[in-house]
């Protein structure tokens, strides 16, 4: 842990009592120091007052919507957002991570799981310019050379290839939808419906990386969401 | 009728047979000489006979006739007259129209007769044909369809059939017509009511409401009437006809007792369902009730212990009942995942997010999630060298395979192998999970995808019966099929079949717009 994440202000806004309490019990023992609110209303009167350094939010709020939340926040926040879904509504995962939500946790969750999703997310937002070389065990990624290495021996990728691979290895640890890749990697008028193109480069970005495709170490699949790049202690 | 179709129109006779007349005239006038005049008149008979035969009365009669006009005028003394020189001719003439018309009757009469009981073999295969059909039908709607194409072969041009249903009320249940047509109308159905309930044919051809065009006959057995078969007719001025009306009667008796066979196999049917939910119900029951109760148990004693007895335990004890809590819960969890697919899968609720999947990823993922609780059984994966892309919803998909490979951990020992198999054809994609478990007596492996079934055999295993009746369902809204047998030597295959899109995936494109070659080897 870096000494800018311990202290970080983390705003809960969850309707539940017991959620929130389980919450601030388990952020306050990791020593961030923890504001609630159980309404999206409150969620964003809180969210401009205390200046959070990221944000939970669950997306079943009583009075307004998560997405409604989540946009009305990002509209002028740019602190990391972490969403709370039920495990069987994709559709409102990729809604909320599209429309600029940086990770989800399904509910329920493991206490390990959401604090990793949190770290991951702070130390992306504290990250001033990339560093030249991303190193992920013994995987290394040369962003200035292009130049990918695995073992010390260099690995060929094909463009597109190391276009995703530098997409998912920059956002090491944090989910990256479908639709993301496309348009980052294919432009803007790519969608879900192309999301073939999408497999069989993972596919072949796996086969040169991974030594067995179907356990890989480096990335991994969300189903109907995206794919996530493994940093080591995330 | 058909039958009038075959002769022309009736208008067409007379001008055949006055054509005939001149004809005869002509040729005897030239050889008339030859001929006595009493062969000559009987000669004149030919027409009449002919007439009656192909035509009927009117036109024999008119042959008659004509045929003694031309006789009288070209034939008869003084000839291009019709004076009569010999007065004795006009006894022949009234002897030739007698002779003429009694036989013209007769032969018309026959005629009559053959059309008569040509109608009725017609109508007797008609009803034999119907019969038949009828007893082979399971189904209410091919039932009204084949009774309607049967009628209409026969009689009328448009049909609608009405049923009554619960509350005895008529409901349209078949109109030859389109919608808003004939038979969907409101006067229609107010006949239609009226039969209904009087039990008795009306319309056209019949005492009651005889302006209307259509011809309404109840469908009743000697107990219940259960519909109205209603005709529009192709001439509703003349009404049905009375071997009409009685084919349409027997028709609606058929109609009326299969539409009874039918209802009750119904309902043998829905009461066999009934018997069956209730037995599933009281299944789900003890099955829910258990698999919630015991993972509660652990978890409210593991945590009241924590928190009556704080100072007791040593903190590997601790540690214990916390396990004893995740554990507990994450179970909860899982039975409450399960409860959720199979009542969503179950309403119909469930739709699928179809998108190209890669089985290979799926695979890995599936494989990750059981990752945790395989303990030392070692999971193979074979793989072609091509795996075609399938197009389903990836979400779905994962959870059926985790089911089925949890399952095969479930029921097969420690230290066994699991092997996950994959084969393509042309048209569909096979993905086998074979273990080495107990396995299962051979009439079981139907059954285990039914919802809450578990095998005797398995009950020292906790579970619900609802994985697999789940992994059944997502397979099916695939367009799959799943299926188990019997693992050589050992153990058990559970089988997925899925369909590959009849077209592959389209080529892969590059960001700048051609396929990318890869420079591997």
């Amino acid at each position: 842990m870096t000494v800018n994440e311990s202290g970080a202000r983390i705003l809960i806004v969850d309707d539940e009592p017991q959620i929130r309490k389980l919450l601030k019990v388990a952020l306050q023992a990791h020593r961030y120091v923890v504001h609630e609110a159980s309404t999206g209303e409150e969620g964003i009167r809180q969210a401009s007052l205390v200046q959070p350094e990221l944000i939970v939010l669950d997306l079943g709020l009583p009075d307004l919507s998560g997405m409604e939340v989540l946009s009305r926040i990002r509209s002028w926040s740019a602190a990391p957002i972490i969403v709370l879904t039920a495990k069987d509504r994709e559709e409102d995962k990729i809604a909320a991570l599209d429309g600029g939500a940086d990770d989800y946790v399904t509910k329920p969750f493991g206490m390990g799981e959401l604090v990793a999703r949190i770290r991951v997310a702070l130390r992306h937002a504290a990250k001033s310019t990339g560093e030249p070389v991303l190193r992920f065990g013994e995987l290394s990624i040369d962003l200035a050379q292009r130049i990918v290495e695995l073992n010390g021996e260099r690995v060929k990728l094909t463009p597109t290839e190391y276009d995703l691979l530098k997409i998912l290895a920059s956002n090491a640890g944090k989910v990256v939808t479908q639709r993301q890749l496309l348009q980052q990697v294919w432009g803007e008028h790519h969608d879900e419906s192309d999301s073939h193109y999408l497999r069989i480069y993972i596919g072949h970005l796996r086969k040169k990386l991974e030594e067995d495709s179907t356990d890989p170490k480096f990335i991994v699949t969300e189903p109907g969401i995206g794919y996530r790049f493994l940093s080591r202690d995330s | 009728m058909n039958m009038r179709k075959r002769f022309g129109l009736p208008g067409s006779s007379y001008v055949l047979i006055t054509l005939l007349v001149v004809l005869m005239t002509l040729l005897l006038s030239w050889f008339g000489l030859a001929f006595d005049l009493v062969n000559i008149a009987l000669i004149f008979l030919f027409p009449v006979l002919l007439s009656a035969v192909l035509w009927g009365l009117r036109p024999a009669f008119y042959a008659a006739v004509l045929g003694v006009l031309a006789f009288d005028f070209f034939f008869v003394p003084p000839t291009l007259s019709f004076s009569i020189a010999d007065l004795r001719y006009v006894v022949s003439f009234c002897v030739y129209l007698s002779v003429a018309a009694l036989t013209a009757s007769l032969a018309a009469r026959l005629k009559q007769q053959l059309l008569f009981s040509r109608q009725r073999e017609a109508r007797t295969a008609a009803l034999y044909e119907l019969s038949k059909q009828l007893s082979d039908i399971a189904d209410l709607d091919s039932l009204l369809d084949g009774i309607s194409r049967q009628v209409l072969r026969n009689v009328g041009t448009e049909i609608a059939i009405y049923l009554a249903n619960d509350r005895r009320r008529l409901d349209l249940a078949y109109g030859s017509a389109r919608s808003g047509g004939w038979g969907h109308g409101e006067a229609e159905r107010t006949i239609a009511k009226w039969v209904f309930e009087h039990g008795e044919a009306a319309g056209s051809g019949t005492s009651t409401l005889r302006e209307s065009p259509g011809y309404y006959v109840p469908l009743r057995t000697e107990d219940r009437v259960y519909g109205v078969m209603a005709l529009l007719l192709n001439d509703g001025k003349n009404g049905v006809a009375p071997e009409d009306q009685r084919l349409l009667e027997a028709i609606a008796g058929l109609a009326a007792s299969a539409i009874t066979r039918i209802r009750l196999a119904d309902e043998a049917k829905i009461a066999h369902l009934t018997a069956e939910s209730e037995r599933l119900r009281t299944a789900i029951l003890d099955s829910v009730s258990h698999e919630l109760r015991t993972p509660l148990a652990a978890i409210i004693g593991s945590a009241t212990g924590l928190i009556e007895g704080d100072q007791l335990f040593t903190s590997e004890d601790r540690m214990e009942l916390l396990l004893t809590i995740r554990d507990g819960a994450l179970r909860m969890n899982r039975l409450v995942i399960n409860l959720l697919s199979m009542a969503q899968l179950e309403s119909g609720m469930l739709r699928l997010r179809k998108n190209w999947c890669d089985v290979e990823d799926l695979i890995g993922v599936a494989l990750s999630q059981v990752r945790d609780f395989r303990q030392h059984r070692r999971l193979r994966v074979q793989l072609p060298e091509a795996v075609p892309m399938v197009s389903g919803d990836e979400v779905l998909l994962e959870q059926m395979l985790v089911n089925i490979v949890s399952n095969a951990i479930k029921y097969s020992p420690d230290y066994s192998e699991i092997v996950i198999g994959v084969q393509a054809s042309d048209q569909e994609l096979t993905l086998a999970v074979a273990d080495q478990g107990t396995g299962l007596p051979e009439d079981e492996y139907a059954r285990i995808f039914e919802k809450f079934y578990r095998s005797p055999a398995a009950s020292r295993v906790t579970g619900t019966g609802l994985g697999l009746a789940i992994c059944k369902g997502i397979a099916e809204l695939h367009g799959g099929t799943i299926s188990a047998k019997a693992n050589v030597p050992r153990g058990t295959v559970v089988t997925v079949t899925l369909p590959l899109p009849r077209q592959s995936a389209p080529p892969i494109l590059s960001h700048e717009g051609r396929i990318e070659e890869d420079d591997r080897e």
